[in-house]
């Protein structure tokens, strides 16, 4: 699929969109937890 | 506006008179300036680092230091005195309070960074006094702005927790532009590079403290009002 | 519907859309010929920026709002927007020296891009350390004003002496990241990805600002 001539650099792509994702997904985590913590209060 | 004036100076004259009486933070800048240049003078090998290389560095690091050193006193004598809350009470304006407090903190830089300048000179053989000019006026507007964002926050972080900590965090994204300008214009005019190269970060200087001069006045009187 | 859930709907629409956006970059945009696969960090790396940034003027101007206005309102979203701004400037920070290193083979490089980043990430920290650090409302409300205003203002400072720097000292690069001015389908995967991550802000502000309503601790 990567012919020769072009750098193999995928890996650092796959810890790119990796990390961005942990990064949301976790971030969005933490906001559902205080939302609901807040509305059962 | 005579009056905004001379209540400025009076509040100026009070902080300078206080820190003069002590002398603490000009003699522990002082030594440090010396520590800094012996240190880098010890730490390079002179046959692949001459000293025009690292004099901006040095001259730079132990500037911002002195700047650092001067909020610090003036938060720590606030907070020793209550001095703020005191002065909230006179009967003058908290424009001229803040340009009172501006002023003093920027006469205290001076004569540190001066001193150290001289000292600079008398260790170090680089040619600062055919560039005596355009360097003290890259001097004055590079400390100019950081110390009129710095006066500003400082006034801020006396009443909050961890004081001494919350200074240095806030203040570092706005040392970042007149220590970049600074230290590029210092590097040119000891290489003897012509003027016309450094205006534009001086400009870029100018227009730093034009900003950050104006936008401190008008915020101060917000981190006061009751 | 309250403004709660208003949020998570718009932030659980954003995530499924991110999903999409990924795929599509990953597998249907094609690959750049000098860099290689880590260039597609790039329809990450860049809207997160966007997003890093545009949370950071919307503190701004709602710091101003407020100085102006003295609506607690407009605190509340600015501190909202402060820490949805850390969030993308996390992102931002992690994946622009992951793309750095195999492209410019160092991790870290104080050109300008990369040193506003990281001074708008200080910026975000010291701002919500600031606030943590006040306990008064109305004290807390005005010090973060005032820091988020004076934020605000610096930014083009950064950019422009950063840029005044590397413009008179040319790094030696081999490989320039810029934006491709190439094919159309890359071009529209960026465009895609700039409009969910703007999206993901949305929905993150207002959930995080309905929260701070309830605690009204902001």
């Amino acid at each position: 699929m990567t012919p020769d001539a072009i750098p193999q650099t995928g890996g650092y792509m796959i810890a790119a969109y990796i990390i961005a994702a942990v990064i949301l997904l976790g971030y969005t985590v933490v906001l559902w937890r205080r939302g609901s913590a807040r509305t059962k209060s | 506006m005579g009056d905004l004036v001379r209540h400025a100076w009076l509040v100026a004259r009070k902080d300078l008179q206080l820190e003069f009486r002590s002398r603490t933070a000009i003699t522990s800048a002082l030594v440090f300036t010396a520590l800094v240049l012996v240190v880098f003078e010890h730490g390079r090998d002179p046959t692949a680092v001459s000293t025009i290389d690292l004099a901006p560095s040095i001259l730079w690091v132990t500037f911002s230091f002195a700047g650092m050193l001067t909020l610090n006193r003036a938060f720590n004598a606030e907070l020793e005195n209550q001095a703020l809350d005191g002065l909230l009470l006179a009967p003058i304006s908290r424009t001229s309070l803040f340009l009172g407090k501006l002023v003093a903190n920027l006469a205290f830089v001076a004569v540190v960074q001066v001193t150290g300048l001289l000292l600079f000179t008398l260790f170090f053989n680089v040619p600062v006094w055919e560039v005596w000019a355009p360097l003290v006026t890259v001097m004055i507007l590079a400390t100019t702005g950081f110390i009129a964002v710095g006066t500003l926050f400082s006034a801020m972080v006396v009443r909050t927790r961890f004081a001494e900590l919350m200074l240095p965090v806030l203040l570092l994204p706005f040392l970042l532009p007149p220590l970049i300008a600074a230290v590029e214009v210092t590097a040119k005019l000891f290489a003897g590079r012509p003027l016309s190269e450094v205006v534009g970060w001086l400009r870029l200087l100018a227009a730093y403290d034009v900003a950050f001069v104006s936008l401190a006045t008008l915020l101060f009187p917000a981190t006061v009002t009751e | 519907m309250t403004l709660l859930r208003r949020g998570r709907w718009i932030t659980a629409i954003s995530l499924l859309l991110l999903g999409g956006i990924y795929v599509r970059a990953l597998v249907f945009t094609p690959e750049e010929r000098l860099q290689g696969l880590a260039q597609k960090i790039y329809y990450v790396h860049v809207p997160s920026a966007w997003s890093a940034m545009l949370a950071m003027g919307m503190v701004g101007l709602a710091s101003i709002l407020f100085l102006f206005l003295k609506d607690p309102r407009y605190d509340r979203f600015a501190s909202a927007s402060a820490e949805v701004g850390t969030a993308f400037s996390l992102v931002m920070l992690t994946t622009g020296p992951l793309w750095a290193r195999p492209i410019w083979g160092t991790w870290w490089t104080w050109d300008a891009r990369l040193t506003l980043t990281l001074m708008m990430f200080f910026m975000f920290i010291g701002y919500q350390v600031l606030r943590g650090a006040v306990a008064d409302p109305s004290l807390r409300a005005r010090y973060a004003a005032v820091v988020g205003i004076c934020g605000l203002v610096l930014l083009p400072f950064i950019h422009l002496s950063v840029y005044l720097f590397r413009t008179l000292h040319p790094m030696p690069i081999v490989l320039k990241p810029s934006a491709p001015s190439a094919p159309p389908a890359m071009v529209i995967t960026l465009l895609s990805s700039f409009a969910v991550f703007t999206l993901l802000y949305v929905g993150f502000v207002i959930q995080r600002y309905a929260i701070g309503e309830h605690t009204h601790d902001a």
